[in-house]
């Protein structure tokens, strides 16, 4: 077995084993601060059927700390292989990737992250109280992907929509209250997209998931001129504002990742909003199949703008990765664990059969 | 050169954008196919994926429309739009299909093609040019259609 541990510059390293606390954690300025609540979320990686090289690839928690998560570090073991902590350039997205040679029975990889989070809320009644912008990350927050374009009919959607805002706030919120009145899922739609949002528009089919509806957001924003992104995560916890729909209601979160949108607005900085929540709660909160007029998904949707429970790890913002030393092609984004044999990629949206678990626990609030 | 968008119900609609683009692409079991190595025979180009309930609703009359055919210079083909191959493999193993799954990672024919939802399948003629397109789900085995892939036999 081959065990490393990585330590995250600025922050000290519990005692290994255990973990009493969190030195270092300066309180963050932005509106809405509450306490730090501390997980811990295990991802186990178990190849069945490896044949030839095989590469495994896990997302690690946001490499920067923000105002509303920081990560208390990641810890490895490999069994038969080895194991880097990357980066991808564009991003910064943390890559944990582990190679096992041929020879390697029973190719298996477990990665320990640890991280603190706390309620984001951003003042949009106040103008003036954000954090600026690096322009390099804001010019990259404007520029189109592979799966969000922004010309043609996405240019020709946003522009109808935000014709009457004056201010990039106006110009957001009117995106968002657009994409969750008009986004749906409708299983008699005759033709699937595959989250590109541009098929989505042409189509007319615009139903799908966190994937499809918050780069839908993203598009559309961008489009208008207001730098936004994806944040590629995983609920971790449940809602302790009473929805159901919105948490990860058991400790294995295998099949929880969720990818919410921000936007930045000069004098707010970085915005918080999740449209395709709000189209989740109308579909699942219980009974299911809320109206948008229901008390339940007012309240999200009032909330859903400006506004993050924390109950959630956020990965990257990686839009069109190349996995490294991957044989295959990108991935549209990196919020998954993947992996690839000699006979091909493994299907990271099966975790029974590639197979790997992910799961959770709280260690800690304060 | 593009299906018409929207998807307005499922037709044959006769095709006037322009040539075929180039087809190459690798199957499952890692052998080339390459269309232009096809001419004389009708093709039907299908773009599908596992998760497109469409897609999987359609693909018993594609099927239906195969055999309608045995023994004519028919081949239908099903690119599979940017799946793992495990993915596909277990999807094959409970709806097995009698045709030529062809992989395409990364979209690249899928883009080339313009294909912008799924299940869209081109109709090429025997002599290399897109005849028929169809974008969502078709009913192969329907009388109209039977017909006009029969009368593209012995053409070109």
């Amino acid at each position: 077995m081959d065990r490393r541990t990585f330590i995250k510059a600025g922050v000290a390293l519990p005692a290994a084993g255990a973990f009493t606390g969190l030195p270092g954690m300066a309180l963050a300025e932005s509106a809405g601060s509450t306490s730090w609540r501390v997980f811990e979320v295990t991802t186990r990686v178990d190849v069945a059927n490896p044949t030839g090289v095989t590469r495994v690839w896990l997302p690690a928690p946001l490499s920067a700390d923000t105002a509303y998560q920081k990560a208390l570090g990641n810890d490895w073991s490999a069994e038969s292989g080895s194991v880097r902590l990357l980066r991808d350039q564009k991003y910064a997205a943390g890559i944990v990737a582990a190679e096992f040679p041929k020879s390697a029975g029973k190719p298996a990889l477990t990665l320990v992250s640890r991280f603190a989070t706390r309620d984001r809320a951003v003042d949009l009644s106040r103008r003036g109280s954000g954090a600026a912008e690096d322009p390099a990350v804001l010019r990259l927050s404007l520029e189109p992907t592979e799966l969000i374009p922004t010309d043609g009919i996405v240019r020709e959607t946003a522009q109808g929509i935000v014709k009457d805002q004056k201010t990039d706030v106006g110009k957001a919120r009117a995106i968002y209250e657009w994409i969750v009145e008009n986004t749906f899922r409708d299983p008699k739609v005759r033709g699937c997209g595959w989250g590109d949002i541009k098929a989505m528009l042409e189509s007319r089919n615009l139903g799908g998931k966190c994937g499809d509806l918050n780069a839908l957001f993203v598009g559309l924003a961008r489009s208008a001129g207001i730098p936004a992104r994806d944040v590629y995560g995983v609920r971790v916890a449940a809602s302790r504002l009473g929805y159901r729909s919105l948490g990860a209601n058991s400790e294995v979160i295998s099949k929880e990742q969720h990818c919410r949108a921000e936007f930045y607005a000069e004098g707010y900085g970085w915005v918080p909003v999740d449209p395709a929540d709000v189209r989740k709660v109308v579909l699942e909160e219980p009974p299911g199949h809320l109206a948008l007029t229901s008390q339940k998904v007012e309240a999200a949707r009032k909330r859903l703008f400006g506004s993050w429970e924390m109950n959630w790890l956020a990965f990257n913002y990686a839009h069109d990765v190349q996995l490294p030393g991957a044989q295959g092609p990108k991935i549209p984004y990196f919020m998954y664990p993947n992996g690839e044999t000699a006979q091909g990629r493994l299907d990271p949206l099966d975790p029974v059969a590639f197979k790997y678990s992910m799961t959770t626990r709280e260690l800690k609030s304060v | 050169m593009a299906p018409e968008p929207g998807f307005a119900g499922a037709t044959l609609r006769t095709w006037s954008r322009g040539p075929a683009p180039g087809l190459f692409l690798s199957d499952l079991r890692g052998r080339d196919f390459r269309l232009e190595d096809y001419r004389g025979t009708v093709v039907l180009v299908h773009f599908w994926a596992t998760w497109c309930e469409p897609c999987r609703e359609e693909m018993p009359s594609l099927e239906k429309l195969k055999r309608r055919f045995t023994g004519r210079p028919l081949l239908v083909v099903a690119v599979n739009v940017d799946e793992p191959e495990a993915r596909i493999r277990k999807f094959l193993a409970q709806f097995p299909l009698s045709f030529p799954i062809l992989l395409d990672p990364g979209r690249q024919a899928t883009k080339a093609w313009n294909v912008r939802l799924m299940p869209t399948t081109f109709v090429i003629g025997a002599d290399g040019r897109i005849r028929y397109a169809a974008s969502g789900g078709l009913d192969w085995s329907a009388p109209e259609v039977v017909e006009r892939i029969a009368d593209l036999f012995g053409k070109g």
